[in-house]
């Protein structure tokens, strides 16, 4: 996030797209609904009726990856009604000429056709962005998780910047990101683009700071991302896996596809809490520390970096993540240090990257609110808000997108378009909360959100269990007529190993980023009942009992 | 940024900001006034009572969590004023005559504490006759978090008040007239079967412990061992919560999650279902609990950690030996802390100069 969660409730304008916030993130969807209480005004762009939207006095009910169009729409609208910020324009970015030469092309009639959504909404919202100064964009995984996604960004980027609402409080572009530390992660530098700190891997001044530091040679080119090591891993060339914490036959796209290339490999080591599906596979498995018996940070979604404090001692011989990797890295024959906790591990971060320098574990026990990065001296107080007095790289560039569609569309052999994520009761894989019984009870199986029209042409009702295919796989779930999706659409939630989705999703990465396509692929829904009802019970039951 | 004066209360200076409330600027200045209702997340409801205080030219006693400060504004609380006092002890009498009291006559302790009973250790309390309110529990629900013991409502309606305001799912609701006011559910069903999103807000809000948690409902707070400040391991809004760690068969366990005090930190005291109920994966059965190596009868056996170390640096430096540095891939976690994350990357680059390291952050 360019700002801050506490900047919420104060907000006058929230633009939310691609976040089903009370469900993913729903302690900022609480920060939302008091805004909304005090009378900001609320717009929603997402293909499903969410919750939010019933809340919301807008909801642009965009056909999925259409995002392009409808966000250039409303640039269009705001360069048409003469709303732009020419004064941050003009001393905070380039590129606009070309920007706005490319923005002729998207016209609102045909951005009505395009997206599904009414032309006159796409106007409105546009010119109420770019009218209101305390305006806020909030986006998550339904902008990212496309092959085009870093156009998505992108675009979103062209209008937080195209009104000036950024290096401002209560505005910015705000990304919620999913998990406990995935700002972290990428911060502390397991990327194969950066080093800590986002300091680029090919600059050979970075890469000799850090052989220096870690006494011994680097690799000097930058490594494969995510997406490029599964799919070594399915082509045979990448031929060993340390995972650690991430079940990746459930968690990674096309996961059928993956498997074959999993069981390939010559060394794979699983480090985790529970035993899961990549670890049938794994030659070693190391058993790890969960968050209440381990200490050291996480970095919230806001850039807050905040103590994880162990509470308890790990069951059996179970180490903390941090003690296992020190004890791997020195029995290969590397001189990791010794150190005696993980906040001198902490203090290496900080020596080694300026924008964590002035954070320590000793100050952040001291903060109850966490510090924000960057936080470059002890003495510096954190960030609040990012680019104030102007972008931190100098000037924004306005990067021109054009609209790519998903690579997958429906058609008649596959003619549903299938999204995925999350419930409010689950957490991804579902290891942690499918072993609560309040979460269960909430949501305990995997449901497939079917429109009604689409329901009937398939002759299956609410409560029909039905097979979901795609040219990768197939899995089973029940039809739920949730009233939330659009004709021609179906969801389903990711926490279900039994159904699970991401055997039927597509492998498609961004080309900038690598995230996968979660976010469309085409499927076709087979009805199961047809006259074998006692087969299709059996088939429930097995899926209410699932073998976690 | 508002303007500020000061007002006086018990004689002494204290500095208020234009446009809020008596009680906040008291408690700024480290004044104590007793409340059971007020909730800095909520609108100010006056209900309860508790915080009457006299106001220089008010001829009636004034609830402070609604009473806004005025320049030159003269303010006693109990501690100066008789009046306050006597107001006091009557009230929570009047409480406490409608409220499960232990054997010492003092309103019973609960899991999550009970504000009253802290109140009236306070006051001279007078012994009146037990009111029995027909206030009616909900036996039937079945939610496995949350339970409400309507012999400990004040009927402040914090729980109901935080359900519309904060979480804004109106789940619970007043209900009945008169004695029989309760905190109900629409046609008095389980939470499951209501719109109840199970956050937990109510039992965190509750002053008097009337809500709290089913799971360890007979671990008081001054058995816990301690409380350890954490972040929450699940979303990435990052919100602090509170491990409560008690002896359970003599082994430490995690048997509660309780939200820091509003005000303090990024969520303000709220939390999601996941983050204050879905503790149960910390003990569970299923935990990996020893190192495994996967021997040439193909099934994975428990081992030493030195061994398994040894297995696992041989197995990795010869696929290196063989195929390079570049046939290895790294899979770190946005599960994992920072200093993991970081140990991860220097593994992969320092340990095995491979640049293929990579987390779960990019999906």
């Amino acid at each position: 996030m360019s700002n801050s969660i506490p900047e919420i409730r104060e907000l006058d304008f929230m633009f939310i797209i691609g976040s089903n916030t009370t469900e993913a993130h729903p302690i900022i969807a609480m920060e939302m609904k008091v805004a909304r209480q005090r009378g900001a005004r609320l717009v929603v762009a997402d293909p499903r009726k969410i919750w939010l939207t019933d809340y919301a006095d807008l909801h642009m009910q965009l056909k999925p990856g259409t995002d392009v169009w409808l966000i250039n729409a409303m640039a269009k609208v705001i360069v048409d009604e003469g709303l732009t910020d020419k004064e941050f324009i003009h001393t905070h970015t380039e590129g606009w000429p070309e920007l706005k030469a490319n923005l002729a092309k998207f016209n609102l009639a045909e951005a009505e056709r395009v997206t599904g959504v009414p032309a006159a909404m796409i106007r409105a919202a546009a010119i109420e962005y770019a009218t209101t100064r305390k305006a806020a964009i909030y986006y998550t995984l339904g902008i990212t998780e496309h092959a085009h996604g870093t156009d998505n960004i992108f675009s979103l980027a062209n209008l937080v910047m195209m009104t000036g609402h950024l290096g401002v409080p209560f505005g910015g572009l705000n990304s919620l990101r999913g998990q406990n530390n995935v700002q972290g992660a990428t911060d502390a530098g397991a990327t194969p683009l950066y080093y800590t700190g986002f300091q680029p891997a090919e600059d050979p001044a970075i890469q000799a700071k850090f052989e220096k530091a870690w006494a011994t040679d680097l690799p000097a080119t930058i490594g494969l991302n995510l997406n490029a090591i599964m799919k070594g891993v399915e082509e045979g060339t990448v031929k060993s896996l340390y995972v650690m914490g991430e079940d990746i036959l459930i968690s990674e796209p096309n996961t059928n596809h993956l498997e074959h290339g999993v069981k390939e490999l010559e060394f794979l080591i699983h480090q985790d809490i529970f035993m899961n599906e990549t670890t049938k596979y794994a030659n070693v498995v190391f058993p790890a520390a969960n968050f209440a018996e381990k200490d050291g940070v996480f970095t919230n979604t806001d850039r807050r970096v905040q103590r994880v404090r162990k509470a308890i001692d790990p069951p059996g011989n179970a180490r903390p993540d941090w003690q296992i990797l020190c004890d791997f890295a020195r029995a290969s024959g590397y001189a990791m240090p010794h150190y005696k906790n993980a906040g001198e591990i902490y203090a290496e971060i900080a020596s080694l990257a300026p924008r964590y320098a002035g954070i320590s574990h000793e100050r952040l026990d001291r903060t109850p609110m966490g510090i924000q990065w960057p936080c470059t001296s002890p003495e510096h107080e954190g960030t609040v808000y990012m680019h104030k007095g102007g972008p931190v790289k100098g000037k924004g560039t306005f990067i021109v997108t054009n609209f790519r569609p998903p690579v997958e569309m429906p058609d008649r052999e596959y003619p549903f378009s299938l999204a995925t994520g999350r419930v409010l009761y689950h957490y991804n894989a579902g290891t942690q909360t499918r072993r609560d019984s309040g979460t269960m009870d909430k949501v305990g199986e995997c449901q497939i959100e079917v429109h009604e029209a689409d329901a009937a042409s398939l002759g299956v009702k609410d409560g029909d269990m039905v097979k979901i295919v795609s040219r990768r796989g197939g899995i089973k779930a029940k039809v739920w007529l949730s009233g939330r999706v659009q004709k021609g659409c179906v969801w389903m939630p990711l926490h279900f190993v039994e159904a699970a989705i991401n055997k039927l999703t597509i492998d498609a990465g961004d080309p900038l980023a690598g995230t996968a396509e979660y976010k469309v692929c085409a499927v076709n829904l087979l009805p199961l009942k047809a006259g074998k009802p006692a087969e299709a019970e059996a088939e429930l039951a097995a899926l209410r009992h699932p073998q976690v | 940024m508002a303007e500020t004066f000061t007002i006086t209360v018990d004689g002494k200076p204290v500095v208020a900001h234009a446009g809020e409330m008596v009680l906040r600027a008291a408690q700024r200045a480290g004044i104590h006034i007793p409340t059971l209702c007020d909730d800095k997340r909520l609108d100010p409801a006056g209900a309860c009572r508790a915080c009457l205080v006299e106001v220089d030219g008010q001829r009636r006693l004034q609830p402070s969590c609604a009473w806004k400060v005025a320049p030159g504004q003269n303010v006693k609380t109990q501690e100066t004023s008789k009046r306050v006092q006597r107001h006091q002890d009557v009230l929570v009498s009047l409480y406490m005559a409608d409220h499960k009291l232990d054997d010492e006559g003092l309103p019973v302790e609960t899991c999550n504490g009970n504000g009253l009973r802290e109140w009236a250790q306070e006051c001279q309390t007078l012994s009146l006759d037990a009111v029995e309110a027909p206030r009616a529990a909900r036996p039937g629900d079945k939610n496995p978090y949350i339970t409400f013991q309507p012999e400990l409502c004040v009927l402040c309606a914090r729980c109901t008040r935080y359900c519309d305001e904060i979480e804004a799912v109106n789940a619970i609701t007043l209900t009945g007239r008169g004695s029989e006011t309760t905190i109900g559910t629409a046609g008095m069903r389980g939470l499951l079967d209501t719109s109840c999103e199970l956050c937990g807000g109510c039992i965190d809000t509750c002053p008097t412990g009337a809500l709290v948690e089913k799971k360890a409902i007979e671990i008081l707070p001054q058995q816990l061992e301690r409380k350890v400040r954490t972040t929450c391991n699940y979303c990435g809004v990052g919100c602090q919560m509170d491990l409560n760690v008690a002896k359970v068969d003599g082994v430490e366990k995690v048997v509660r999650v309780t939200s820091p005090p509003p005000g303090e930190t990024v969520n303000d005291g709220n939390l999601c279902i996941k983050g204050r109920f879905a503790y149960d994966f910390i003990h569970h059965k299923d935990r990996i609990t020893e190192p495994m190596i996967r021997k040439a009868d193909g099934k994975l056996h428990a081992v030493s950690w030195d061994e398994a170390l040894k297995f696992a640096a041989e197995g990795m430096n010869r696929v290196k030996q063989r195929h390079g540095p570049k046939a290895m891939g790294f899979i770190s976690s946005a599960r994992c802390t920072g200093e993991e994350n970081f140990l991860m990357g220097k593994v992969a680059r320092a340990a095995f100069k491979s640049g293929n390291v990579h987390s779960c952050a990019a999906t």
